[in-house]
């Protein structure tokens, strides 16, 4: 009787208007939470009979499936437009596909890393995949939200899963350490953001971010304490997680206590979903409002630029270095989400900008922290920068590798890195932020002096080093050949064909730069000390071949990052 | 008798506040996890009010989600904690200095 | 929207009155910090011969984990109960993979054994072995002021 009364009462209101789904437009984030939750089911079955080797493949798959169901987006997007679906809570335009691609493939590659981590640390177990495969979920999820809870809750998924992960190697202090402080200052900030959310939804009456554009559009809000308290909050709690100063304080602790394979994909992941969700939420929804916001913008990448930079200089651990440096990459991103906020074209320009940014850093992070985390050694413990001297000699093709991607991220030509930044200066420029472009170029000067730092260690000879300092670089040389040669187990160049025709090829594209040194295919006589593993060098490949790949040509790419437009661009 | 929408709000912005003041000037670990729920549940609170306020049952069902992610993220926060603590004997935040920073 | 002012005002009030009472406690306060001597287990400068009653074992905070989890989910089928006529085969299959998405975490548990209440296995690291010796070290370790009973004895 009751439920005839439900359904006679609904139906006379009728009904619920059950939204149309395109399932094209979430299949990516389908496939990966799927895999991660069918790889997590079928280990916790038959637990004993999955190895490291079985977990990784099936990891790679599953990115590579999602990498394809991205790029399937890409050409529906490409012939039929951009469009929103789930009740225009998610939407498909080649903004969210730039991410998507750019987050399945930093999965892919964090599987390749983490594989012979997992291997050197001895963890077993699903777990270390299934979670970075969550996380990269929430983080595509991010990147395709039209409302602010489906931002938080992509934020809340990634962020949820890189707290375990920063915890996962539970023999390191550190890294329990690290898991505490992401966690206490990722839960602040989320607290943080979800009151911008609810103070927005009272100004405003939705969370939708269509419909707060139109909100604003239609309705002349004249100080609006309510609107400007969410706005901010909001921008507070973004700023959190990629990383703006001042609210970085978390950064370099976490990035260095984390398991580094891990720190590669938080850097890379973290970063682009957390910037590819506010570029989107103040760009699309709260572009009548840049009059307001855009100062805030300016001053956090003055800042960020140039406190990442100068505290930079003075680090002595790797790991700390280059989250400094990665602070100052926010605040390259930043300088194109400033011009972004500007009308028309230049703003499409400073949209696309900040995207080739982070599409172009994060295959220079994850390469960098990979070859960090193979030189890290056993305990993944060795990461004073002095451990890196003379590194040319002892790991060839690591040293130029780390080389090449450090200058990358300096800005040298013939990179990514390069291009990067002239787009990011460029737009500013375009945007009339004269004096925020040059601020970014004393930055870009100030970090070319510490990744040259730390070239110029790895091929010094000793007399490069004072005498006090010489000696002791000297005992940490010897403690870190002793520990390694302890634990290198099988010769790094065993000359398997795979191997010798990959580096051949990264010859290839090496020499392309023209770099001074003369390559030479290290063989196994040279005692090799640091214990190899195929699938990093393969990752770290992969991550040079896209930064002097298409930093050589850069057509592409930046065709790519400029069809990246937003759907609801003012 | 009934109250206004206004004061429900005032209180949340209040539970809000002393939350961020509590994480940002305790020190024990788990007194900062309840200061963060409390920032939660004060934003609850506000979506709940402004939900009641604009007649529109959204903010009622976002509350839910944010209910369901504070709850994973406290037992994530206490797994955590619970790793950390088996090694060392106190919850004091200060103690934890092997990063410095 | 005027109406609102109040609110961000009062934030501000909220935040000024909690921050005003840290800082007033930490000025009439005595102690600024807690010393190494002071977090003993006995203030009084009396080292303690053994240990205290054991603490709860971790399974109990395990077990009150996973029970918060999945009691928690359970708040997402009750606006699918009460629609779920309206929305029928999608609604049922939607459930179904909601369903299935914590059966996996269960399963999970289950495997690893988070479950098991038998006689606990000695854990490989497990917490550090916290002695009366250990104990004193750790006191005499932390620089403390010249008050501490270590020092005056």
């Amino acid at each position: 009787m009751r439920v005839a009364l439900l359904i006679a009462s609904a139906s006379l209101h009728g009904g619920i208007a059950m939204p149309h789904i395109a399932y094209l437009a979430i299949l990516p984030e389908i496939v990966m939470l799927g895999g991660a939750i069918l790889l997590l089911a079928v280990a916790s079955l038959v637990r004993s009979a999955l190895n490291v080797t079985v977990i990784t493949v099936s990891t790679l798959v599953i990115s590579l499936a999602s990498l394809a169901a991205a790029l399937w987006q890409f050409f529906d997007v490409q012939s039929h437009g951009a469009y929103t679906t789930l009740d225009h809570a998610v939407v498909l335009d080649g903004f969210s596909v730039l991410v998507t691609v750019l987050v399945a493939s930093a999965m892919a590659l964090t599987a390749l890393v983490g594989d012979g981590y997992q291997r050197r640390e001895g963890l077993a177990g699903p777990e270390f995949n299934v979670l970075a495969m969550v996380s990269a979920t929430g983080a595509m999820l991010m990147g395709e939200a039209n409302d602010l809870v489906i931002v938080f809750l992509g934020l809340e998924i990634l962020s949820i899963a890189l707290y375990v992960l920063a915890a996962f190697n539970r023999r390191r202090a550190e890294s329990g350490e690290a898991a505490l402080k992401y966690f206490l200052l990722g839960g602040f900030s989320s607290a943080i953001f979800v009151y911008g959310i609810a103070l927005t939804y009272g100004a405003t009456g939705t969370t939708n971010l269509t419909q707060i554009a139109d909100f604003l559009a239609k309705n002349v809000v004249v100080s609006d304490g309510l609107l400007l308290a969410g706005l901010t909050l909001l921008l507070v709690g973004f700023a959190f997680k990629v990383a703006a100063v001042p609210f970085h304080m978390w950064t370099p602790d976490v990035y260095q206590g984390s398991p580094t394979p891990i720190t590669g994909f938080m850097s890379a992941v973290a970063k682009a979903a957390g910037f590819a969700a506010l570029i989107r939420v103040f760009v699309s929804s709260f572009g009548v409002l840049r009059v307001d916001w855009q100062p805030i913008i300016y001053a956090l990448a003055v800042v960020t630029l140039l406190v990442g930079a100068v505290l930079a200089l003075i680090q002595t651990d790797i790991k700390r270095m280059l989250a400094y440096s990665s602070i100052n990459h926010a605040g390259f991103v930043l300088l194109g989400l400033e011009a972004a906020g500007a009308l028309g074209k230049v703003g499409a320009r400073g949209v696309s900008s900040a995207l080739y940014y982070l599409f172009a850093y994060t295959f220079m992070a994850i390469g960098s922290f990979a070859i960090v985390s193979v030189l890290g050694g056993r305990g993944d413990a060795a990461h004073e920068i002095s451990n890196y001297k003379g590194l040319g000699k002892r790991q060839p093709f690591l040293a130029l590798a780390f080389a090449v991607l450090l200058l990358s991220q300096a800005g040298a030509p013939f990179t990514t890195g390069f291009w990067a930044k002239l787009q990011v200066v460029a737009a500013a420029v375009d945007a009339n932020s004269v004096p925020l472009a040059v601020i970014a170029m004393v930055s870009a000067a100030v970090a070319a002096f510490f990744y040259l730092r730390v070239v110029l260690l790895m091929y010094s000879p000793k007399k490069f080093v004072s005498d006090q300092e010489g000696d002791r670089l000297e005992n940490l040389d010897a403690s870190g050949d002793a520990v390694a040669s302890t634990s290198a187990r099988e010769p790094l160049w065993s000359g398997s064909g795979r191997q010798t025709a990959l580096v051949n090829e990264l010859n290839a594209t090496l020499l392309l730069e023209s770099s001074p040194e003369t390559i030479e295919v290290p063989d196994e006589r040279e005692g090799d000390v640091v214990n190899v593993p195929v699938l990093a060098v393969v990752a770290i490949g992969i991550c040079i071949a896209v930064t002097v790949g298409f930093g050589v040509f850069p057509a592409p790419l930046a065709d790519f990052a400029h069809k990246a437009s937003l759907l609801f661009m003012p | 008798m009934s109250l206004s929408g206004g004061w429900y709000l005032t209180l949340a912005a209040v539970l809000f506040g002393i939350g961020a003041v509590g994480v940002l000037v305790r020190r024990n670990v788990l007194v900062m996890f309840m200061c963060i729920e409390l920032m939660l549940n004060a934003a609850n609170l506000t979506f709940v009010t402004f939900s009641r306020m604009l007649g529109d049952i959204g903010g009622q069902v976002v509350v839910f989600f944010v209910l369901v992610v504070a709850a994973a993220e406290v037992v994530v926060g206490l797994g955590i904690v619970v790793a950390i603590f088996r090694r060392s004997t106190s919850t004091v935040a200060d103690d934890l200095h092997v990063l410095k920073g | 929207m005027d109406q609102y002012l109040p609110i961000v005002l009062l934030l501000g009030l909220g935040l000024l009155f909690a921050a005003g009472s840290f800082v007033g406690s930490s000025l009439l306060g005595p102690a600024k910090k807690p010393t190494g001597a002071k977090i003993a287990p006995y203030e009084c400068g009396i080292v303690p011969d053994h240990e205290p009653p054991q603490r709860f074992p971790v399974r109990f905070y395990l077990v009150a984990m996973i029970f918060i989890i999945f009691d928690i989910e359970i708040v997402f089928l009750y606006p699918w109960a009460v629609i779920f006529r309206e929305i029928r085969v999608f609604g049922f299959v939607e459930v179904l993979v909601f369903a299935v998405v914590v059966f996996v975490a269960f399963l999970f548990l289950i495997s690893n054994g988070a479950l098991n209440w038998g006689p606990a296995k000695r854990l490989s690291e497990g917490m550090p072995s916290r002695t009366s010796d250990s104990t004193i070290l750790r006191i005499t370790a932390t620089p403390s002021p010249p008050t501490s009973p270590e020092r005056a004895a």
